[in-house]
């Protein structure tokens, strides 16, 4: 079958039950998007169907073909001259120094920036209530909170 | 427990070294938990016992001899670039970039030259160095980097002078360069001499200086002290950054291992039945107690688990009832490990008492165990999450019946440890699915696998009562506490130290009683279950600060003072009192204690001396719909000389996160001999809307660090919890996780 992961087109031979998280991991090698429970809880594995957050530990690959997948590698962009830009989330959690360890950062970054994409002006509880459904062992939460406060800000600036 | 006074010098007789590039490796000495200290013999009696129990739980043993192998390794190259090689594993404490700070620093290094590897055993660096735990990365390595640094740039200067035939003196570093300065006067003579072009001009040896060269002071520090960024991130954050789980070969296929249905359960018989049969099954691997597939897919290597034929013997069917009457306090016995003054004959008066309880935790890190083994003839490389890869390379090497030389092991990021990544190891199970399949496997645990299988922070409990006199002064405090394994744990662990100790000393940390109450006894009862249990953030200081801490507040209470100046009035003696006064009053001052909480609300505190930190912590609570809810947080840590403060600040909020999950939510059990809990459904972890906002206030108390920042303030949270619910309720909370009444 074929998937479109970050404007890029594979041809993947997968059982279409396969979970798409070990398709996006183990067949094609990006192995940014984490696997942490395999039951949609932790949030590590969250990635973008058409710009929605999913969990994609329990999303078959059947449902993403045909539809735009994005993964944490494909969120920064390359300006004109090739240099990697970074996403406003994920500058906001570097300027936080959010991560610790940073295996639920992908899914956190990812459940951001879709939610920023449809809230770009947040107040602090609907931050609370987008970012509650990802854990985060090492105990980043309170920088979680001010880091997408802060990719607001960021995306705001870049839009102004 | 650095030793710094045997350093030792070693010139690099390595292969393959471009005369283009500059190296040197120095030993040192570095401090290590001191099993080396346990050469008494084995029939020490009591006195014997309560001294080394001492050293250890005060960590004042003696360091193990120095290590041939280097701390740290520079790489500097024509371009100016100056790769640095760090003998710790980065996982999420920051210790790559803090250690890069220190060495930076003292080298005089331009920050943006600086590039930063994981040191593994291709440099030579000693795998028993790289085990990366107790929170001592730093202490450990502090003052041996700087010596070596201090050294090589002593060397590039003199190097520079002789090809600038200038007098040393007058060359003056300016970050990887250094400039002369002018013949009596000041001004600095343009251009400047990269250290990559004093390495690339170099002719012949270099020489080793013979004496230590001068350290830099506190305050010509450019790095040290300063909240760096994180030299980590920019690889989190894009998701390039390789962790065990994501270790990638080409050809490289998956495998599954077959687990029993019972704690200790081994196995007797197996047979591959119809796994091998099955679509996408490689090879089915099956040899003494061992059982495994590997398959084209995770996926296709689980099912065909299923399909394997296998017999389990042994094992325990303990429910959770057993296990918690066998983490009990017998009416006698245990071993005395602290003995001030005499409880005894000062135990009258009015007596307080009270006990309390820690259940089993799941480490819960969101990196499951997982290992790539490449086997190459008799030798096999190894790319994983561990904090050990000296334990990884043991572990591989007895699993493949080879000498540990043949094992290379390769330390990747780690998603996640709390102590769970050493010990009980992938390694050994995908080396040997490597060598039964004839390719390259890796193994990922499910989560599934790591809740049941991964061993848990032991269950403890801790009993305390003390003696007020009519002045309400303390007179005799006794602990009593009885705790699950943690070292003596016979798979992972020391179980002769136990032996010689009576103690397991990872369990007993943090219950000695510090306060200068005039009488203090503590004892401990070794309790092992049949599950397998050990190092979870904090070891014992977790459930002894807990408890310890607690009972500091009910104690208070019952002499009817302010539990800050209860503590500032026992606070210990000497010099660990006065840091101990510095963190309440820097605590108190931030959080407001002295004044009046929000209506509905009350406030808690805890204090601690562990891993040579001084810590203590303020938390403010509300109960909400019957539901325990903290708001804020307040933290102040002194462990000496602070590297990186947010990065400090970091380790604090994490730790208090942890904590706080520990506090209100997490109790693992066992139905049947078995976990009952198998997924986070079964076992939820704090989520960010229940985190309250939390300062941290980092007090840089000497020149130098003296203690560790990963583990001490753990404990201090269901302490600090449970005394915020007793001023607001009068309701006493002893038992994790809590429930209200």
């Amino acid at each position: 079958m074929q998937l479109t992961i970050n404007n890029q087109d594979y041809e993947v031979a997968a059982d279409p039950d396969d979970m798409l998280l070990w398709v996006i991991r183990d067949t094609l090698g990006l192995t940014g998007t984490k696997y942490g429970c395999g039951a949609g809880i932790c949030g590590s594995c969250t990635i973008h169907l058409d710009g929605e957050a999913v969990r994609s530990c329990i999303t078959k690959v059947s449902a993403a073909e045909g539809v735009a997948i994005t993964t944490i590698e494909g969120l920064a962009m390359l300006s004109d001259d090739g240099e990697e830009v970074l996403h406003p989330v994920q500058q906001a959690f570097v300027e936080t120094q959010t991560p610790q360890c940073s295996w639920c950062m992908s899914g956190q970054m990812m459940t951001a920036a879709a939610f920023l994409a449809s809230n770009p002006q947040p107040t602090d509880e609907e931050i609370d209530a987008a970012m509650n459904n990802n854990y985060c062992r090492c105990g980043c939460y309170a920088r979680i909170r001010t880091a997408v406060a802060r990719a607001a800000e960021i995306a705001q600036e870049g839009a102004a | 427990m650095t030793d710094k006074t045997t350093n030792e010098k070693q010139k690099s007789t390595r292969k393959g070294v471009s005369r283009r590039r500059f190296l040197l490796i120095l030993g040192g000495g570095v401090g290590a938990l001191a099993v080396g200290a346990v050469a008494a013999g084995p029939t020490l009696v009591r006195e014997g016992r309560l001294a080394m129990n001492t050293l250890f739980l005060t960590g004042d043993a003696p360091g193990t001899a120095p290590p041939k192998a280097p701390f740290v390794w520079f790489q500097i190259d024509a371009d100016n670039t100056a790769h640095l090689y760090i003998p710790k594993i980065e996982m999420g404490q920051g210790i790559h970039t803090a250690l890069a700070q220190v060495a930076a620093d003292e080298l005089d290094l331009a920050w943006e030259t600086v590039r930063v590897h994981q040191g593994d055993a291709e440099r030579g660096f000693d795998p028993a160095l790289i085990f990366t735990f107790g929170s001592t990365s730093v202490t450990a390595l502090y003052q041996p980097i700087r010596e070596v640094a201090a050294a090589l740039r002593e060397m590039l200067r003199s190097e520079a002078a002789a090809q600038l035939n200038v007098a040393a003196e007058r060359l003056v570093p300016v970050g990887s360069a250094f400039m002369v300065r002018e013949e009596g006067g000041d001004n600095l003579l343009e251009p400047p001499i990269t250290y990559g072009q004093v390495v690339a001009a170099k002719q012949g040896e270099w020489k080793t200086p013979e004496t230590t060269s001068r350290l830099k002071t506190s305050a010509e520090f450019r790095y040290i002290g300063r909240s760096i960024e994180r030299v980590d991130l920019r690889d989190k954050v894009t998701g390039r950054a390789v962790y065990g789980f994501d270790a990638r070969v080409d050809g490289m296929k998956y495998g599954a291992v077959a687990r029993p249905p019972r704690y200790g359960a081994t196995l007797k018989r197996a047979a591959a039945g119809t796994a091998g049969s099955l679509p996408g099954v490689i090879a089915v691997v099956i040899r003494d107690g061992f059982a495994g597939v590997v398959a084209e897919t995770r996926a296709k290597a689980h099912a065909a688990l299923a399909a394997l034929e296998l017999e389990w013997e042994g094992g325990t069917n303990i429910s959770q009832a057993e296990i918690e009457a066998m983490v009990s306090i017998p009416a006698q016995g245990g071993t005395l490990i602290q003995r001030v003054g005499d409880v005894e004959a000062n135990g009258g008066g009015t007596r307080v008492e009270a006990a309390y309880r820690v259940p089993m935790a799941s480490h819960a890190q969101l990196e499951p165990q997982a290992a790539l083994a490449e086997v190459d003839g008799d030798s096999v490389t190894i790319t994983t999450s561990t904090q050990s890869p000296e334990i990884t390379r043991d572990r591989v090497a007895a699993a493949l019946g080879i000498d540990a030389a043949k094992v290379r092991v390769v330390p990747a990021y780690i998603g996640g440890a709390f102590g769970r990544k050493t010990g009980i190891d992938v390694g050994a199970e995908a080396a040997i699915l490597a060598k039964g399949a004839g390719v390259p496997v890796h193994v990922g645990w499910t989560r599934e696998e790591d809740m049941m299988y991964g061993y848990k922070r032991p269950p403890a409990v801790n009993s305390l009562w003390a003696s007020l006199d009519a002045d309400g002064r303390v007179t005799a405090i006794h602990h009593e506490l009885a705790s699950a394994d943690i070292l003596l744990n016979p798979d992972i662990g020391a179980p002769i130290l136990g032996r010689i100790l009576g103690t397991d000393p990872l369990a007993a940390g943090g219950s000695l009683i510090l306060y200068d109450f005039p009488n203090r006894r503590v004892v401990y009862h070794h309790t092992p279950i049949p599950v397998p249990t050990a190092y979870w953030r904090g070891l014992g200081s977790f459930p002894n600060t807990f408890a310890i801490e607690t009972f500091m507040d009910e104690l208070a209470a019952a002499a009817g003072t302010d539990p800050l100046d209860f503590r500032l009035r026992y606070k210990p003696e000497g010099a660990l009192g006065d840091r101990f006064e510095r963190v309440l009053n820097a605590v108190a001052e931030a959080s407001g204690w002295r004044r009046t909480p929000t209506d509905g609300r009350a406030r808690g505190l805890a204090a601690i001396y562990d891993r040579g930190t001084v810590c203590a912590l303020v938390v403010e609570a509300s109960v909400e719909n019957g539901q325990i809810r903290v708001h804020r947080a307040w933290c102040a840590v002194d462990p000496g000389l602070v590297i990186n403060p947010d990065g400090a600040a970091n380790q604090v909020q994490g730790s208090i996160i942890m904590g706080l999950s520990s506090t209100l939510k997490e109790r693992f059990t066992v139905e049947n001999g078995m976990a009952a809990a198998q997924n986070f459904n079964a076992y939820p972890l704090l989520t960010l809307a229940e985190a309250p906002t939390i300062e941290v206030i980092a007090i840089n108390s000497g020149d130098e660090p003296v203690g560790g920042l990963g583990e001490p303030v753990v404990g201090l949270v269901p302490a600090a919890v449970s005394s915020a619910i007793f001023a607001l309720t009068g309701e006493r909370l002893r038992e994790l996780p809590f429930t209200l009444a």
